[in-house]
Formats: C-alpha cells, structure tokens, sequence
C-alpha cells in the first residue's frame, strides 16, 4: 500500500517537476533567482544582503543608501564578496560613488520586490489578477503593511480590506467561467479571496490575556464579515507567529459563532505542521462548531510555518522549550499526517494544501487520487514568486491552483521580502536542496 | 563559566495553564495576608505591629504588618557579624548555601511572585522574571566564587599568590522596585564573598525582605552572618556612618547614593575605608536615527518607557529622534500610549499598574504639571488613589531648563525631543550626568559602532528595549552619577566584595630551591 504511494510519488513529481519553467516570462524572475542562487553558501554575505534589502526602503536618498550597503558589504568576512561589490570594500567608496551605488541598489531592490509583491494597491494590481485568472490560476490576496501599534493603523487597515474586497468583488465578477476555479465538490467558490493578519487588526495582541485582542480583532472582523457576505468574497485568517495563535482563534470562533454569519460567509484559517501541537489544533478547528458548522465549509490551509527561527529564538532566549519542532523532518511528517487528515475531511471541509515542496506536494495528490477523491476536492496553494513554476506544473495535472499575491508598498513590505528570501536560500529549505539533490533524495519520505 | 551557566527558565505565561497556577498561588498567598515580618538578629526573630506595607494597586489591602528594627537591634547584628565565624568558613560551604538557596528559590517560585505582585506592583510577567533574575543571582555568584583565580608571575626560587579575604561586615540597603532580587543579589554577593551582612530592605518592601533573609538563613547561612533590619532611612543612615561597617552595598537614587558617599566616612573611629557599591538612578535615552524600523522601535519603547510604570532604574525617559522621522514616530509613538493599559498588576493584561505609594504619586503629577501643554498622548488612568495617567511629552515644547528632561522621574512619562541629527542627540545624552543606559534604533553598522563609542553609559542596547538585563548576559550598572562603577551578575562582580592580599614566598632555602 505504502509502496504504491511512494511509486505514485514519485510519478506526480516527476510530472510537476517537468513543466517547462514560466521564468522566461519574467527575465527579472530568472535573474533574481541567479542572484540569489550566488549567495548560497555564502551565510555572511546573504545576511548582509537581506539586511541591506531591508533597510534600503527607509534610506533617505542614495547617499544614504550608499553608505548602508557600504557598512554592510564592509562586515562580510572571509567569504567571496561579488566583483559588483568589491569597490564598495576600499578606500574610493565615498560621495558619488556611494550616490552611484545606492542609485543602482534602489531598482534592484524595487526589481526584487516586485517577484513576489504584486503591485501597491488592489487596483494596481487587478492586470496582474486577472491575466493570472485567465490564465487558469485563482489567487487569494494579502495586504502587506506595517505592523499595528494603534488604534488608527488597525482602523486604517480595516478601511485597507473593505475596500479591497470591494474591488476585488467588482473587477472579479467580469471575468469569463473558469469551471476549475469557480466550484469545488462543496459547489461555488468565491472569486474574490482575501487574507488578512489579525494583528493588524488589532493594537492589542497580548499573548498574555488573548481575550483582550479578541475582544478588539471583532470589532472589526464584524462588519468585515458582513460585507464578505454581502460581496460573496472569501476572508482567510493567516496564522502568524505562536503568541497571537489563541488569540486569533478566540476572536475568528466568538465572531462566527454569531447566528447571523452561519450561512456566509465563505471563510478559512490556517493550520501550520511545524507547531508541536498541530494535530491537536486541527482537531480543535475541526470539531470547533462555529468554524465547521456552517452552510459554506471553511477551507483549511496547511501550510509548515513562516515563523520557525522567530519560534526557536524566543523560545531559546527564555528557557523555554520550542513550539515548534526542532527538526525539518519532523515538520515535514507532520504535514503529511495533517494532509491525510485534512483530506479524510474533505466532506466537511475545504483542504488546501500550500507548500513548495514537491514532495509534500506529490504526497497530498497521491494521496487523494488513492482516496478516490476528485480533483477538484483538493486545492494547492503557492507563493507568488516562489512557486510560480509549480504552479503551472500543478495546473497540468488538472488540479485548482490559488495563488498567494501580496500588494503594498516597498517599506511596509520588506518584513514579507526578507522572510520569503530567507526561505529561498534557506539550507534546510526545499527551495535550495532542489538545486543540489537528486530527486530521489528530495522525494525520500520524512518519517 | 559561560558554558556552565545557564540563566533560570521564565515561565510560559502565555500558556492558559501556567496563568492558572500563579492566579492559584495568589489565592493562597491572599488567604495568609497580613504577612508578620520578624525583625531577625543572631537567628532570633522579633515581631511587633504599628507598621504596614500596602498592596499598590489596593492600598486598602495589608500585604505586611511589622515593626521596624531599632538601632539597638542592628548594634546587636553588628556585633554578632564581627565576631561571626562565617568569614572563616570554606569557601566552598558559602557557595553550596547559595546554591540551595537557588534551589529552594525555585521551588518557590510561584508564591514569591504573587508577593512581588502584590507588595510592589509589579505585573505578573516583570514578576516573574525578578524571580528568575533572583535565582541566577545565586547560581551566577556561587559559580562565580568558585572561578575566582589570578595567576601572577612566577619565578624560580619565589612563589606568589593573590588571594581574596573577606571584608568584614557588609551593609545591604535596598530598593522596592526589585524587591526580591537586587537586595538578594547584593547580599548573596557579599556572602559567598565571606562578609556577614546586615540587610535593611526598603520601608515599601519588608515581606519580600523577610522571605529572603528566611531563604538565606534556611539554606545554611550562619545566624550571626545575616541579620534582617526592616527600618526607614534613620537606620540607612546609622549604618552608613557606622565606622565598623566595611562595606556599602546600595541601590537606589543619585541622591541618596551622592549621600552615602559624603555620610561613609564622618564619624570618628573609621577602620579602614569603606568600599561603596552604588547602583544609581539614570536618566536613559533613546535614539532613533532616519532609518529606524519603526515597527520593532515603537513597542520596544513603549515597554521601556512604560513597563511596569517606569519604575525600574533602567526605564526610558527621553527618546531623541532624528527629525526626518519624528513625525511618524511621534504619531505611532502617540498611538502604543494612548491605549497603554492601566490597571492592577494582578491582572494579566495590565501594563502599567498603580506607582508605588502616594509619594510617588505626588511626585510624578509634579512633572506632570511642568509638561501641562505639551503633552503628545496619555492612557487612560484606573480607578484608585496611586494610578496615574500615562504621558508622552514633546520636550520641544517645554523651557529649556526644564527639570523634565534632567531628573529621573521612576514614573510612566517618556519626553520626545527632535534632533537634526545623531550627533546632536549624543551631544544631549552626554550633557546629562548620569549615564546608566541608552538605546540606539539605527540599522547602518558603521553608525552604530560610532555612536556607541560616543555614548557614556554603562549599558548600551541597540535595537531592543532597554530594559529587562538578564544574568550573566548583560551585567547591570551604570557610569557617571549612575554608579560606582560595579556590573551586577557580570564576571567582576564580586571582586568589589573582597579585600586582595598578595603573597610572595621565598622557597630557596641554603641556595637550593626546595
Ligand atoms: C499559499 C501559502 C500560504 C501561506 N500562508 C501562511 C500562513 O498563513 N502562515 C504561515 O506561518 N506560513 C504560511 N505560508 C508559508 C509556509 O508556512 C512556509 O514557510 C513555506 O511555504 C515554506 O514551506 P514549504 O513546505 O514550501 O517548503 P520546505 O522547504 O519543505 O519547508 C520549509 C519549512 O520547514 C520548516 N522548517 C525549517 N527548518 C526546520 C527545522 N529545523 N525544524 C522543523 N521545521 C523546520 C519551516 O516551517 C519552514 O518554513 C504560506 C505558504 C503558502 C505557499
């Protein structure tokens, strides 16, 4: 039985590894990607580049950004530091030739940018939308902004998501039928798909008394709900770091459980397989009424988690014992564990599976095909900028494909940039062992 | 010593149990109030009424009922401490009390916490987290005296030695904003150190002194080597002029700190000059220069400025931001305060609680009158006589000489002032007498390297909160006015507790090294 998974593993990867790349569709994609390629073991220079990445948007001019990439190409130590970069280590690299720098470093890190973030607003980017619509893959949104320390940036932010789902609402309903991505097994799907974080809904996040930011998130989750409702839009809940877990869930469950949204909206939340805990959060998500007990099912996202060394370095500076696991392998079992769960679901839930991993990846199509389950059951999710060449390969096999495709300016986005560069060029990450290991490697089961 | 030390575990707070098992505690510690500190000499434990310390946040509440120690009872330590035998002690029988001590500390930990709560104030999580301070204290000296060695130059036919003496009797005088572990870390240094001590806790905090003092005693230290002296500042004052007493461990204010100075050597009859251990007060700054990430600089300050009201000797009280992003900051700034939560530090989602006693209060609402006008935000106070209102103030708009930039306040109210740039706001800094700690939110590395070199303080965070140092990872004390110059939990610590003596010996003996 395990062996034929495995054989069945092994077939799908091969299929989804085998598309053609779209990167000649984005010179800037492919030429990023090289860069980034470049700094692989090179620990030293990768940090001083992300940190430079994300200071470069609050440099006042290029002098000033000059003179950081300077300091931070200066602290590299005995690694190999690009020939672009060499004159910046000598004597000359003052006045213009800082300007001469930082004018360069602006586009590039713009250039960077703009793989993974789809433009500065919702309208900005419904081209981008709807191209990638027609071209067979739906998309869930994401606000990038700075973090919420106030009551008036969580208002703002809260104007921030009605107005895009406003817009997404109107722009989406022009599109032509796309019979994959419009209906699942459960029957419609909403086109408009936004996720939003709910610390930024919020100024009061305080792991320490969660009902206190609960209390606050529902202010606005309310009428954020009513209107999803009355757009027949989709809201997604990202799950962020451990500290805000209860209280979002806290907030998502005591505004559900209200009578009134029991039929709509559409809405989801996300599991992450690197929580030590994760099975018994998808327990609680599953056996939660006001989350499950509804005429529109949830979608449940499955991701690993974006936070593992924010988690590990909390953790290690308090004495405290990791929330997360302390292992890839680990997270990796365990998302295939909460994948077969998930899909075991499906009846009452909407999985969507949103890894760049092929071999989860493989694992979670292999794995309904032996279930019986259709196609359509089951929904991939990626990144933009990430996985955009899976995406196609996903799309291949036939099965829905959603798009996770941030918006927002440079400087509120680069907390998101440098997160998603990490993980790009991160060791244990699948992103860059594929550069390096043979598929069978690659594709060996985690337990 | 690094490798073999590791600092004790803060509790999960944000773990639903562990919330429970302190509520727990403080119902059982509620269930016992009024505590009945003992006045403690030679191990002998006197108790009598007509003093009191109150729950800050519910003065109606009695935390402690006692009698403050005479000067005939701290005579009477004085004397059991000169001729106490725990000088001549092993050192390494010293060492073992300290570490029991930690170990029974720990096991504690949940009760001593509820009563830092409700004797000083002080939130759960800040609670919590002097506890832990307290026990690595312990842990940190112990280890410490252990490795205390110095190797000097030997040649053939002489053999040196450095060896560290006892002192003779110490006196610890303490403050009530760390009420459990500065005065502990300051006796269990001079302890292990071989000096009996004579502890007098702070008038607001005698139940947190009396648990350590029992602590102390219960894990072996000799009865006449630690006498407990609850008392106000008359009998500071007696031991401070006392010409018997060795050495001087203080924390508290400038004031009394300058005081201390001036008063250890008038009496007639001194011995030998005292050595003075002085952790002042500050007066910390802040920097924020134009490429500062706001959203890691604004709730850093904010708990810097406003943890547990301001009352920590390392809190923020002035940022200096670089004109190119003082508006936003000074708007987001605005916002964290304005919904700052006020309220009893027994409720988890407190974060400022009520100040300490209606002295501090009268004194904060002093400065606060000063900044009538110029005020950016304020928080909503609670209700109940010692809660006050929060504040941000634009120093721009305030007199030049105004005492609100120069004094510390020990409440919640952080100035903002804008520069042109970082060298006018290192200028600012170093015009200020004190020098304890100081901030930089800066992300150019070369920068910040200049503007450490330039800043005088004793304690220099970059990127973080300026507050919250931690044993054995950032030794706590100050420069200027801030202190006499000592690095609390750092690797020198305790060498200011001992006397040095060198010995050379002469091994040739008939010409033949032998
Ligand atoms: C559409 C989409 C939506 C997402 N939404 C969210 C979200 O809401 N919240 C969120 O947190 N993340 C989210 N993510 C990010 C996701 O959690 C992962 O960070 C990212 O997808 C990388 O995981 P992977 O399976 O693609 O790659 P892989 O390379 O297979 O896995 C990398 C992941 O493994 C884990 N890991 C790394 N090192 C270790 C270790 N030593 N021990 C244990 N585990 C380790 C980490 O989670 C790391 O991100 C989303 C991802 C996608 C594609």
């Amino acid at each position: 039985m395990e062996a034929a998974l495995e054989t069945r593993i092994r077939e799908l990867a091969e299929e989804l590894s085998r598309t053609e790349p779209v990167t000649w569709r984005r010179p800037a994609v492919a030429l990023g990607r090289r860069q980034l390629g470049s700094l692989d073991g090179r620990p030293a220079l990768r940090s001083a580049l992300f940190r430079f990445v994300d200071a470069a948007p609050a440099c006042r001019g290029p002098f000033d950004r000059g003179a950081h990439l300077r300091a931070f190409v200066r602290e590299v130590d005995g690694e190999r530091v690009p020939l672009a970069l060499r004159p910046l280590r000598g004597p000359a690299a003052v006045g213009p030739l800082l300007a001469a720098y930082g004018l360069a470093s602006g586009p590039a890190t713009a250039l960077l940018a703009r793989q993974f973030i789809a433009g500065r607003d919702v309208k900005d980017a419904t081209r981008t939308l709807r191209a990638m619509w027609r071209h067979g893959q739906a998309f869930a949104l994401d606000l990038l902004g700075e973090s919420t320390v106030s009551e008036a940036e969580a208002q703002a932010y809260f104007k921030r998501c009605a107005e895009t789902l406003r817009v997404l609402a109107d722009a989406a309903r022009e599109w032509p039928e796309q019979p994959l991505l419009d209906a699942d097994h459960h029957g419609r799907l909403a086109r408009a798909n936004l996720s939003i974080k709910l610390t930024a809904l919020t100024p009061l996040l305080r792991p320490l008394a969660p009902e206190r930011g609960a209390a606050d998130a529902a202010r606005r989750l309310w009428p954020l709900l009513q209107l999803a409702r009355e757009l027949g839009a989709h809201v997604h809940l990202d799950m962020e770091d451990y500290d805000s877990r209860e209280t979002l869930l806290l907030a998502f469950e005591g505004v559900l459980a209200s009578e009134e949204f029991r039929e709509a909206p559409s809405v989801g939340v996300v599991v992450q397989a690197y929580l030590r805990d994760a099975d018994e959060t998808l327990e609680r998500i599953l056996s939660s009424p006001s989350l499950t007990q509804r005429a529109i099912p949830p979608t449940i996202r499955l991701v690993k988690g974006a936070y593992w060394d924010h988690e590990s370095v909390i953790a290690g500076q308090r004495g405290w014992q990791a929330p997360v696991w302390a292992e890839k392998r680990e997270s990796d079992a365990c998302f295939e564990r909460l994948t077969r769960r998930l899909i075991d679901a499906r009846d009452s839930v909407r999985p969507a599976i949103a890894t760049h991993n092929l071999r989860s990846l493989a694992h979670a199509i292999a794995y309904l095909e032996r279930c019986g389950g259709e196609r359509r059951e089951l929904e991939l999710q990626v990144l933009r900028g990430l996985g955009d060449d899976l995406a196609e390969g996903i799309s291949r096999l036939g099965y829905r494909v959603r798009i996770y495709t941030p918006i927002g300016d440079l400087v509120a986005g680069m907390a998101y940039l440098v997160r998603r560069l990490l993980e790009n060029s991160s060791n244990e990450g699948f992103l860059l062992r594929q550069r390096h290991q043979s598929l069978d490697e690659l594709l060996r089961p985690p337990a | 010593m690094n490798e073999d030390f590791r600092n004790h575990p803060l509790l999960e707070l944000r773990l639903p149990e562990v919330r429970e098992e302190l509520l727990g505690a403080m119902a059982a510690l509620d269930r016992e109030l009024p505590l009945r500190p003992a006045t403690i000499v030679g191990g002998t434990e006197s108790r009598g009424d007509g003093e009191r310390s109150t729950d800050p946040c519910d003065p109606a509440r009695e935390v402690a009922t006692l009698e403050w120690a005479g000067i005939d009872a701290a005579e009477r330590a004085l004397e059991l401490a000169l001729a106490a035998r725990w000088p001549l002690r092993p050192p390494e029988k010293r060492v073992a009390v300290l570490e029991r001590a930690a170990g029974r500390l720990a096991e504690r930990r949940h009760r001593m916490t509820a009563l830092i709560v409700r004797e000083v104030g002080k939130p759960w999580e800040d609670a919590d987290a002097e506890v832990c301070e307290a026990i690595d204290f312990l842990r940190y000296y112990a280890l410490s005296a252990r490795r205390l060695h110095d190797d000097l130059i030997q040649v053939p036919g002489e053999r040196n030695e450095l060896r560290l003496r006892p002192r003779g009797p110490a006196a610890v005088i303490s403050p009530w904003n760390f009420p459990l572990s500065i005065p502990l870390g300051m006796t269990s240094a001079a302890l292990v150190m071989g000096s009996p001590v004579l502890f007098k806790p702070a008038e607001q905090s005698p139940a947190c002194g009396w648990e350590i003092a029992r602590l102390l005693l219960a894990a072996g230290v000799d009865q006449d080597a630690l006498a407990y002296l609850p008392a106000g500042g008359d009998l500071g004052r007696w031991l401070v002029a006392e010409p018997r007493i060795a050495t001087i461990a203080f924390t508290g204010s400038v004031a009394v700190g300058l005081e201390i100075q001036r008063r250890a050597h008038e009496s007639d009859g001194q011995r030998q000059i005292k050595r003075i251990v002085a952790e002042l007060g500050g007066k910390n700054c802040v920097l924020v220069d134009s490429d500062v990430d706001l959203d890691e600089a604004v709730p850093a300050i904010v708990r810097s400025a406003y943890g547990y009201g301001g009352q920590k000797c390392s809190a923020a009280a002035r940022t200096l931001v670089h004109q190119g992003v003082a508006d936003r900051f000074a708007e987001r700034l605005s916002g964290a305060v304005e919904i700052l939560r006020v309220g009893p530090a027994d409720d988890f989602a407190t974060e400022v609680p009520a100040l300490i006693d209606p002295g501090a209060v009268s004194k904060f609402n002093r400065y606060a009158e000063l900044c009538t006008g110029a005020e950016l935000a304020r928080a909503q106070p609670a209700a109940g006589p010692q809660y006050v209102s929060p504040l941000l103030v634009d120093a721009g708009r305030l007199p030049d000489d105004t005492p609100v930039v120069r004094e510390e306040i020990f409440g919640p109210l952080l100035t903002l002032e804008r520069v042109r740039d970082m060298d006018q706001a290192i200028g600012r800094v170093r015009d200020l007498p004190q020098a304890l700690t100081a901030g930089i939110f800066s992300r150019q590395p070369d920068r910040i390297d200049e503007l450490i070199e330039r800043l005088p303080t004793g304690v220099v965070y970059v990127d973080r909160a300026i507050t919250g140092a931690i044993v054995g990872r950032q030794p706590f004390g100050g420069n200027g006015l801030s202190g006499t110059g000592a690095r609390a939990a750092g690797p020198s610590y305790l060498r200011h507790f001992a006397d040095e003596q060198v010995i050379s010996t002469n091994v040739v003996r008939h010409g033949v090294v032998l």
